[in-house]
């Protein structure tokens, strides 16, 4: 079969993407420089900046140093963040929680509203009415909306294969979204999502995040994974797999939540409050010796350390970071979870990974943010 | 000349700090944008939407905290009069609220990271307000994270009241109790207890380190670490959601604002404070 050949339409807008890639990361900053920079020819650069300069994404700021053979001072060209605004929303943890950015990733403010369990239609409309609370508070044009899932999410049809926590199976989101917005949507799952998040916006910088994977635990389980700093989109939800026993009746927090009054059965002078647990409560009571939160902690670590193990044995990441509220476990939980993956793992293999806890709650929304500029504009 | 279209802002005390800014920065918004805007001070807590002077046209209202029984805002918002509530929450209506767990987060985190405080003190808000109820919730949620000892006698009741902070201080003060930090739920009541502090022989910040929900001139006048809600931005966003509304957007849930920590005299270093320098 012949490749199908790319339109004008297609060439101008890969074009368009190249300059502002080129001016937003600095590597060049006149018409001249993005000429050599780029490969594209000095009249096409002139009409495409003249278009950007005019849709207001570029300004003209002064003029340059001349080049060391004299000539004329060139004529200074800049990004403008504040042009436009994405709209970047996570659908984690019972809850729609979104952000508006500026095109630098910069948070401008944040809205959401719980799910209370919302399924098929009704969620898309609490989702369509958090989406809203942002665009009331938009400063500058809408350029384009980021939505992150939990479970299987086909990222190029815009469709949801499998969410089941929110009732989407082969729900075209993308579709409804665009028919309501009138602006680009894209959608990828949650855990993917956090993981471009962290890497995009330096949320991880002590870290060499380049091949990151993330493991994010709410009521599902899910991994995302950065290679070289762009999203691999066959990652995601991973609740299913199983040895004895599903992942996500073992990590999700239903099963948590279980579990932990099971424990306190057993130990009735638990800490552990009947009402309104949180990991928080957990780590507390850890921390001061709770028979059953340490049983806990010490089974959600084995858990973990299994899934860890796989990941680090398959992927080879540089990086390996665990994201959700399970973070409020601490540093005496990721280090239960480093010791027993470790022990799984031939020392060579795990000895360049490092570790950490994504204690940000709204990265996966940031990833959003992120995936719909990467995409739209693809500056990142 | 046509009638321009009137919002009411509902606030118990206009001229209280956080209230007025919030005004302030609503009706910025609204006057940029063509609306009359009626302040309605509600003095007598009204059991139904009759009790209260309200046009029969409003085109939308902005309530302040909780200035209106949840009865009577649900009665209104029955007569599909758009609402935005300030630092309130029911469901169905949409709010405004600044960031309160990232805020106390913020504060938790420089005194016990960053100084090494570990026996914090806590002047919980008033209660019945939903900023009250969820400083304190956080402040719990930190205790937790950093493995505090709190007892029960160290959450002193404030009320958003400078005077009774003031009285709690003092009577926590009679049992001569071993804290090195207050948490203050505001920064209002962080003042006055400070005073009370100084006032029995404690320094600051060498024996106790002071920190505040919240800032204005006075924090800063009184050297006092805060987190920073700009409750101005915070009127301006009620006001833009509900325009939005009015607009015609369905909107629902709560935006936030974002909190920032403005580091003062009253958590200076120690070795720094004993120069006297």
């Amino acid at each position: 079969m012949k490749p199908l050949k790319a339109t004008r339409e297609q060439i101008r807008q890969h074009n368009r993407q190249l300059l502002l890639r080129a001016i937003y990361t600095g590597l060049a900053d006149n018409r001249a420089a993005l000429a050599a920079e780029t490969g594209l020819a000095k009249p096409t650069v002139s009409d495409l900046i003249g278009e950007l300069i005019d849709e207001g994404l570029l300004i003209e700021s002064g003029r340059g140093e001349s080049t060391d053979s004299g000539g004329k001072r060139p004529t200074l060209i800049k990004f403008v963040p504040n042009a436009r605004q994405v709209i970047g929303v996570s659908l984690d943890n019972g809850r729609a929680f979104a952000v508006l950015s500026n095109l630098a990733g910069q948070i401008i403010a944040q809205h959401y509203d719980e799910l209370d369990n919302a399924q098929g239609d009704e969620a898309v409309e609490i989702l369509i009415e958090v989406i809203n609370g942002l665009v009331a508070q938009l400063d500058a044009p809408l350029l384009c909306i980021g939505v992150g899932v939990p479970g299987v999410v086909d990222v190029r049809g815009g469709v949801i294969a499998d969410s089941s926590p929110l009732g989407w199976y082969n729900y075209a989101l993308v579709e409804r979204l665009t028919a309501q917005f009138s602006v680009p949507v894209y959608t990828g799952n949650s855990a993917e999502l956090t993981a471009l998040g962290e890497y995009a916006f330096g949320l991880n910088s002590d870290a060499d995040s380049s091949n990151l994977v993330t493991v994010l635990v709410t009521n599902s389980v899910e991994v995302g994974i950065t290679l070289d700093g762009t999203a691999y989109h066959q990652g995601g939800d991973i609740s299913a797999f199983h040895e004895r026993e599903r992942l996500d009746h073992l990590l999700g927090w239903p099963a948590v939540q279980q579990r932990a009054a099971e424990l306190r059965a057993k130990h009735p002078d638990s800490m552990l409050p009947e009402r309104g647990l949180t990991y928080m409560h957990v780590h507390y009571a850890a921390l001061n010796g709770d028979a059953a939160a340490i049983q806990l902690c010490d089974e959600l670590s084995t858990h973990l350390a299994g899934i860890m193990a796989w990941t680090i044995g398959l992927i080879r990441p540089n990086h390996v970071s665990l994201a959700g509220p399970i973070v409020n476990l601490g540093e005496p939980f990721l280090n239960q979870i480093i010791a027993k993956t470790e022990a799984m793992l031939w020392s060579k293999v795990i000895r360049p990974v490092s570790f950490s806890l994504a204690y940000s709650g709204n990265l996966s929304a940031i990833g959003a943010a992120a995936l719909a500029l990467h995409r739209e504009l693809d500056i990142l | 000349m046509s009638k321009l279209p009137v919002l009411n802002i509902f606030t118990n005390f206009s001229a209280a700090v956080f209230q007025r800014d919030v005004i302030a920065g609503a009706r910025e918004v609204f006057d940029n944008c063509g609306y009359q805007t009626a302040i309605i001070e509600v003095t007598t807590t009204p059991t139904s939407l009759a009790d209260l002077p309200i046009e029969r046209d409003l085109a939308g209202a902005l309530i302040i905290t909780s200035v209106l029984p949840d009865a009577v805002i649900g009665e209104l918002h029955h007569q599909k009069v758009p609402i935005s509530l300030v630092s309130h929450q029911m469901a169905h209506i949409p709010g405004v609220m600044p960031n309160n767990r990232q805020g106390i987060a913020m504060l938790m985190e420089h005194l016990v990271v960053a100084h090494g405080r570990k026996r914090p003190v806590f002047i919980m808000g008033y209660m019945t307000q939903t900023d009250g109820i969820q400083r304190t919730a956080a402040f719990e949620q930190e205790v937790m994270r950093y493995n505090l000892n709190v007892p029960p006698a160290f959450y002193l009741r404030g009320d958003f009241s400078p005077e009774v902070a003031a009285e709690s201080m003092m009577q926590f003060l009679s049992f001569d109790p071993d804290f090195d930090a207050v948490v203050a739920s505001d920064y209002l009541m962080a003042e006055a207890a400070m005073q009370v502090i100084k006032a029995s022989g404690r320094r600051v910040p060498e024996d106790v380190a002071i920190v505040a929900f919240g800032d204005g001139p006075e924090a800063a006048q009184a050297g006092i670490t805060t987190v920073a809600a700009d409750i101005t931005e915070l009127g301006r966003r009620a006001a833009r959601q509900l325009l939005g509304q009015i607009e015609g957007l369905r909107i629902r849930g709560l935006t936030l604002l974002s909190t920032e920590l403005i580091k003062r005299e009253t958590t200076a270093n120690r070795a720094k404070v004993s120069t006297g320098k």
